[in-house]
């Protein structure tokens, strides 16, 4: 193993369950069981971040569980050197009666922090977590993300060599994401070297800087997080064999300044902006952005041809933009949905979900789908007559 | 932050300490936990021993069971809280890999912690009862002596037969949950096999070589001396129970070792 390799799998296979001695029929039981991972070879150097992406049951987490022991392989070889550190929601061996500080020293314990260590790393941790007074309430008052800081928090706090990270990001609020986000990235400056496990394109983006598409427990692409994430979407939104008639190079959201965003503020103008390549020219282009929420409702949905784009579009890199004048989505998360068609035979050329996202920021406790201010009154109800509005 | 110092590998945890502390983190965890929102708390360590002693109270008297000269009582509640320590420690053993199985499917730690953690937890329960034992020996003046030294080693055995057997109930609990059904018919089984309310003599002379196979029967006996009867225990019993208890840990290790490592797979 080099010097810089951290985490080496050679022709990794995997299956599930216990293997059986011959003589108690095993071997014939075992062959029955599907293979989960299939020869997989990997290798991370210090300091580098690798995203694995893939369809839901394509053995991500499996792989990930691989990386931290929890497993062992059936067949191949795996190699880690130095602590790994499994950023997986650990709110599950919780305890709901003990407080957010017991819990802390639970989880450190659990994931193997000698005594005093995590001694000295507990404020640090506390201050970490945020949660303040909250940490000597019984966990069963916490909210889910309160608890998912819990569990972060103690990794954040860590310095180990390999952190592994399954989908744990979409926890807690935005400004707990950023922090953590912030932390990630500080982590990888110092050499720790990261595994992400995510199907959000955003998130890989972000973080990572090569990726490997994982599908039928295969490694089907691998190369730079882009061109994994590419593969990925190919493989996700078109199968294996139809090939997009449009591609998308960028999307990104920006502000007024033109500069690319990730918060937009309530009432606050944005745009939204695609570059797509066309490989065969449009009769009439018909492009569509939708704005969906966290819970799957499509705020938004416009269609340039009813909204006065009207054109023929020649093959060829594109650049759409839509400007939206004011916010009006309330506070939230949200990704956009883009399509494109031909409008005269009504061909779907490219069609493609999360393109972006970008979250709703703004003051005060007010919720819901629609950002609407009222106009408040409050008035002695005697018997005259509402006022005017 | 923590983040301000160099990344260094640290030197692989001696394994033992990380056990070590894995068992305390999940024996505080149980004890904080259990008793915080349940109304009779550490009442519960007391309940089923004394409902088991009334009814073997009930059962002695209508038989007329010998109980060796002291009263039937204290002849019975002596065994009953050494054997409700070991069939509580091995009731929780099995299941708990599967109400773990958040932390177990997630996390690589030394599964041996958790049926070890069981029958440490199970020794708060073991104290209460044992002090209920204290004030009734207090209440009937029975006499004490040198023979109570050997509480401490007996204690030590029937953890380490608790292990042993918590080992082998843990991992076949994972993989068949069947076990944990069948477990208490077992261990209610294993109970009349043992000297719980009758005491070692009234076991016909033919049968003792095979009843000496059951390992709690020095345990049971041994204690029962100690305590209540100020005698030392019967040493011949007593190494019969050490050897059983040593055989049981040379199948019950390798077995947990083995099987524990695709716990995951499982659970």
């Amino acid at each position: 193993m080099g010097p810089d390799v951290v985490i080496r799998m050679e022709g990794v296979w995997k299956r599930f369950g216990l293997p059986m001695p011959r003589w108690l029929g095993g071997a014939a039981r075992e062959e029955a069981r599907p293979w989960v991972l299939r020869d997989i070879n990997l290798q991370v150097k210090r300091g580098e971040t690798l995203a694995v992406v893939g369809r839901n049951g394509a053995a991500k987490s499996t792989m990930l569980r691989i990386l931290a022991g929890v497993t062992p392989p059936t067949r191949g070889r795996i190699e880690v050197r130095g602590r790994v550190f499994p950023m997986i929601e650990v709110t599950g061996g919780l305890h709901q009666e003990l407080t957010g500080r017991e819990n802390i020293r639970l989880i450190g314990a659990i994931v193997g922090v000698p005594r005093r260590e995590f001694a000295r790393l507990l404020p640090q941790i506390e201050e970490f977590t945020e949660l303040g007074a909250w940490l000597d309430q019984p966990i069963r008052t916490y909210s889910t993300g309160m608890m998912a800081r819990l569990g972060f928090g103690v990794g954040a706090c860590l310095s180990s060599e390999v952190v592994l990270i399954d989908e744990a990001l979409s926890v807690g609020d935005l400004a707990f994401q950023n922090k953590t986000l912030a932390r990630i990235r500080q982590m990888h400056e110092q050499g720790t070297a990261i595994v992400v496990v995510t199907h959000s394109l955003d998130t890989a983006q972000f973080i990572a800087q090569r990726g490997v598409v994982l599908e039928d427990g295969r490694i089907v692409a691998a190369g730079s997080s882009l061109q994994a994430l590419r593969a990925y979407e190919q493989l996700v939104f078109h199968g294996r064999q139809r090939r997009a008639q449009a591609s998308i190079a960028a999307a990104r959201i920006y502000g007024a300044d033109g500069n690319t965003a990730q918060c937009v503020e309530i009432g606050a103008p944005f745009g939204i902006e695609v570059e797509c390549r066309l490989s065969r020219p449009a009769g009439e282009a018909l492009f569509s952005l939708a704005i969906v929420n966290d819970a799957g409702v499509t705020c938004v949905w416009n269609v340039s041809a009813e909204e006065g784009l009207r054109c023929t579009a020649a093959a060829g890199k594109l650049r759409l933009r839509a400007w939206y004048a004011e916010n009006r989505l309330m506070k939230g998360h949200y990704r956009v949905d883009f399509a494109v068609q031909d409008g005269a035979s009504f061909a779907v050329m490219e069609q493609l979900a999360g393109v972006a996202s970008f979250a709703v920021t703004g003051p005060g406790r007010a919720r819901g789908v629609v950002a609407m201010r009222p106009r408040w009154d409050l008035s002695a109800a005697d018997d005259q007559p509402a006022p005017e509005v | 932050m923590a983040a301000s110092a160099p990344i260094a590998t640290p030197p692989r945890r001696a394994s033992l300490e990380r056990v070590a502390d894995l068992v305390a983190a999940l024996v505080v965890r149980e004890f904080k936990g259990r008793y915080r929102r349940s109304l009779l708390g550490p009442a519960w360590a007391v309940i089923q021993p004394l409902g088991y002693l009334l009814t073997f109270t009930l059962v002695g008297h209508v038989l007329n069971i010998s109980s060796e000269g002291i009263p039937y009582m204290l002849f019975v509640y002596s065994a009953l809280v050494p054997w409700t320590f070991f069939s509580n420690a091995l009731a929780r053993c099995a299941p708990t890999f599967y109400f773990k199985a958040a932390i177990v499917r997630k996390i690589a730690l030394p599964r041996e912690a958790f049926p070890i953690a069981e029958v440490v937890g199970s020794l708060v329960d073991f104290a209460v009862a044992g002090l209920i034992l204290a004030a009734m020996m207090a209440w009937y003046g029975t006499p004490v002596g040198w023979p109570l030294l050997w509480l401490p080693p007996l204690v030590a055995l029937v953890m380490a037969l608790a292990t042993a057997v918590g080992f082998i109930v843990s991992a076949l609990g994972t993989y068949q949950f069947d076990t944990v059904f069948a477990l208490p018919f077992v261990t209610q089984l294993w109970m009349l096999a043992t000297p719980v309310m009758y005491s070692l003599q009234s076991v016909p002379r033919a049968w003792r070589g095979w009843y000496r196979l059951n390992p709690m029967v020095g345990i049971i006996e041994g204690f029962r001396c100690a305590a209540v009867l100020d005698r030392t225990p019967d040493l011949w019993l007593l190494a019969f129970s050490i050897a059983i208890t040593a055989v049981v840990w040379i199948i019950a290790w390798p077995l947990f070792r083995f099987t524990a490592k695709y716990f995951a797979d499982v659970l």
